[in-house]
């Protein structure tokens, strides 16, 4: 079975370098995006199961790239790194619907750990929604068109 | 280098302290002279204005006084020799030569003028050539020729006369009024000798207060009635007597001004001429006796004057000290706020500069953690097979990761001291709180030979304050206290909470038996970075976040030290804490109520 899909942004080249290649190390398909803008783009094009965000970043940061990325209504699992001491800034970022939290520097195992956990809720979350859809198309049948659209190509 | 720079603080301290009192001193000098020069000066004015203007007013008086005075005894005296020269005018006009001679007919009217007017000594009829043709009196006086005395040349020639005082033959002073009377082509004087004494009583008995008197000077300047002081009738006055003159002389004579043997006081002098005789009539007084009421009146509205100003001072005075020492006051409080509000700015620039050099720091050491895995993922999928190598591989990678959690720590610490975390506010129970956090460290401590004594007040009641900031707060007092028996076989340590109701909240005292703190580090304490502990021992910050932590809730804290003896840390506790930290709280938890425990 493959790892979780995972798009890894801060604002340190050398710092997502070496995360990427100990996350695909352990089996996960790992995607680096050094700003926030360069994440939004890359989550327009394609799905990742898990975003791991840096709250501190020159020029958009992290709680504005969570906002942008909560507007495009993925079915996405943000997990965020943050110094100790904006942690507040944490707090605020789970309440706008991040997974949760991790201080940097972190453990490998720890961020494996969350990753797991927030990659779980994913596909929950996607269960979830599917149950749903299918629950609606059986109840009433005529809304499957309502309910899975035809994609556009 | 820490106790240099405490010494130059000392010292500043102290020479400002000097700066300080001569500036008050300087301040209440300026505001006394102020207020005397703004109440003495407009005292003085008036108290001036007043005295001048009084005694010349008073001094007109006087002067007014003294000359109806001289006027009305010009007018007895002159009443009096007029009524004696009409009386003896009336008999020459009424009576004939030939019947004045016969003795008995001059003895009658002689006895009723004597009744009409009284006062007359004797009265004689003379003929042109001097001879006495009758005489009535106590004297022989019959056979005396007045043709050779100088009264009868001028009666002879002017009609009336009253003579000066003399001696005449009689060795006694008197004077005589003479009429002429013509009958046909014969001339005859009736002469009357004056009583002196009647006349001179008139005079000499007026009393002016103590130093007054009356008197009569001649043209020559002879005495014509005894002054009531020095000299006597028909002695020479030592005064210049001056030229006749219409009206009334008043004149001050100043003190010392000096007439034959000894100086004379200051006095006031009025004086006026009779018209006949040509008498001056003087009225003399002291000086110092006629202004009595005056110089009273001065003396009285001179004491008044010093007793006001006295009070005037002492009221300046009172009131200058008492404003200096608000002044002082205010300047003492203004400065403990200043000296609060530096320790703020500090603990804010600190905050602020750690929290952004922890975040600089945070991402390197990211890196090198990541770094440090890469190493150990690649060894433990390919393995290398020197022993050596791995066994030192091992050793550095675990050195590493130790150096990289201490430096976590510290920047842990560092924002820690930096961050404003939202307070969860509840209701903690101070001395249960105190008692787990204290079994806590028991242990550790024990383990140092110290003891834990406790002294609770039972009646604490709950505070509402934030529990993990406390707990914070209260395990860093106690780590210190525990830190502060290095290299002291044993000690204890005494917490004791306190209830404060009129201050409205609580006391806990921390105080250890441990090396105590010098009193030039004292202020510091607080201070953040400010360590006596070996570099790597401490941060400096533990008392610095204890300092901006129960200031942020509202409390304030405190030290006394004595090195040797030991540390005694105060925290005072409102019971409730500051209105904005509840507000935050509750707008907090209308939001989420995830409590956030760090």
């Amino acid at each position: 079975m493959l790892g979780a899909k995972i798009l890894l942004v801060d604002d340190e080249v050398t710092f997502t370098e070496n995360m990427a290649k100990l996350l695909n190390a352990r089996g996960y398909r790992v995607t680096t995006a050094n700003s926030g803008d360069e994440a939004i783009r890359m989550l327009e094009k394609e799905n990742f199961d898990v975003v791991v965000l840096d709250l501190k970043m020159p020029g958009m940061d992290g709680l504005t790239t969570l906002k942008e990325i909560k507007k495009l209504d993925l079915f996405t699992e943000t997990l965020i790194l943050t110094g100790h001491g904006s942690i507040d800034s944490a707090l605020e970022a789970v309440k706008l619907g991040a997974y949760d939290y991790l201080t940097k520097p972190c453990e490998i195992d720890e961020l494996v750990a969350k990753i797991e956990g927030a990659w779980a809720k994913k596909d929950e979350e996607v269960k979830k929604d599917i149950e749903g859809k299918i629950q609606k198309v059986v109840e009433s049948p005529s809304s499957v068109f309502d309910v899975f659209p035809r994609e556009k190509k | 280098m820490n106790n240099t720079g405490a010494g130059k603080l000392y010292h500043y301290k102290s020479g400002n302290d000097a700066a300080r009192k001569s500036y008050y001193r300087r301040l209440f000098r300026r505001f006394i002279r102020l207020t005397l020069l703004c109440s003495l000066i407009p005292l003085l004015l008036v108290g001036w204005g007043i005295n001048v203007h009084y005694t010349r007013f008073a001094k007109d008086r006087m002067m007014l006084a003294f000359r109806s005075k001289v006027e009305n005894h010009r007018k007895i005296i002159e009443l009096f020799l007029k009524n004696r020269v009409s009386g003896l005018q009336l008999i020459a006009k009424t009576h004939t030569r030939d019947y004045l001679t016969n003795v008995s007919n001059l003895d009658y009217v002689f006895e009723m003028l004597n009744r009409e007017y009284g006062s007359i000594t004797d009265l004689g009829v003379i003929d042109q050539s001097g001879r006495h043709l009758a005489y009535i009196g106590p004297y022989d006086l019959m056979d005396k020729n007045y043709s050779k005395a100088f009264w009868f040349k001028e009666v002879m020639n002017k009609g009336v006369y009253i003579s000066d005082m003399f001696m005449g033959f009689r060795k006694v002073p008197h004077f005589i009024v003479a009429v002429i009377r013509s009958e046909n082509a014969n001339k005859w004087i009736l002469r009357a000798t004056i009583d002196t004494d009647s006349f001179r009583s008139l005079v000499e008995n007026v009393r002016i207060g103590k130093t007054g008197e009356v008197y009569l000077l001649n043209r020559a300047g002879v005495y014509q009635t005894s002054p009531r002081f020095k000299g006597k009738i028909m002695e020479k006055a030592p005064e210049p007597v001056g030229e006749p003159h219409e009206g009334i002389e008043i004149r001050i004579e100043d003190k010392g001004t000096k007439y034959g043997d000894s100086p004379s006081p200051r006095r006031i002098i009025a004086s006026t001429w009779l018209l006949q005789p040509q008498w001056k009539l003087v009225i003399r007084q002291n000086y110092s006796e006629a202004f009595n009421d005056v110089s009273h009146a001065n003396l009285a509205a001179l004491v008044f004057l010093l007793l006001s100003a006295g009070a005037i001072v002492v009221v300046a005075v009172f009131i200058t000290s008492r404003m200096i020492k608000m002044i002082k006051e205010r300047d003492l409080e203004a400065e403990r706020l200043n000296k609060q509000l530096m320790q703020a700015g500090k603990l804010a620039a600190v905050g602020e500069l750690s929290a952004g050099v922890a975040h600089e720091i945070n991402n390197p050491l990211a890196i090198i953690l990541t770094e440090r895995q890469i190493l150990l993922d690649m060894v433990n999928r390919k393995p290398i097979p020197d022993r050596d190598f791995m066994d030192q591989f091992n050793k550095s990678m675990s050195q590493i990761d130790n150096q990289i959690q201490r430096c976590k720590r510290i920047t842990q610490n560092l924002l820690r001291f930096s961050r404003r975390t939202k307070s969860v506010i509840e209701p903690v129970n101070i001395n249960q709180f105190l008692s787990e956090i204290i079994n806590l460290m028991e242990r550790e401590a024990r383990s140092s030979g110290i003891k834990f004594l406790t002294d609770f007040d039972e009646n604490l009641p709950p505070v509402l304050s934030d529990p993990s900031q406390l707990q914070q707060v209260f395990l860093n007092m106690i780590t210190n206290a525990i830190d502060a028996h290095e290299g002291k076989p044993y000690g204890s340590i005494r917490v004791i909470t306190r209830y404060f109701p009129q201050k409205k909240g609580v006391e806990i005292v921390f105080g250890d038996t441990g090396c105590g703190i010098p009193e030039e580090n004292l202020d510091r304490i607080f201070d953040p970075f400010f360590s006596t502990k070996p570099v790597g021992k401490g941060t400096g910050l533990g008392l610095s976040i204890c300092y901006s932590t129960i200031k942020r809730l509202g409390g304030d804290i405190s030290v006394r030290s004595e090195v040797g003896t030991g540390s005694e840390f105060t925290i005072f506790l409102p019971s409730e804490p500051p209105g904005d930290l509840i507000k935050e709280f509750e707008g907090d938890s209308e939001q989420s109520t995830a409590a956030f425990d760090y």
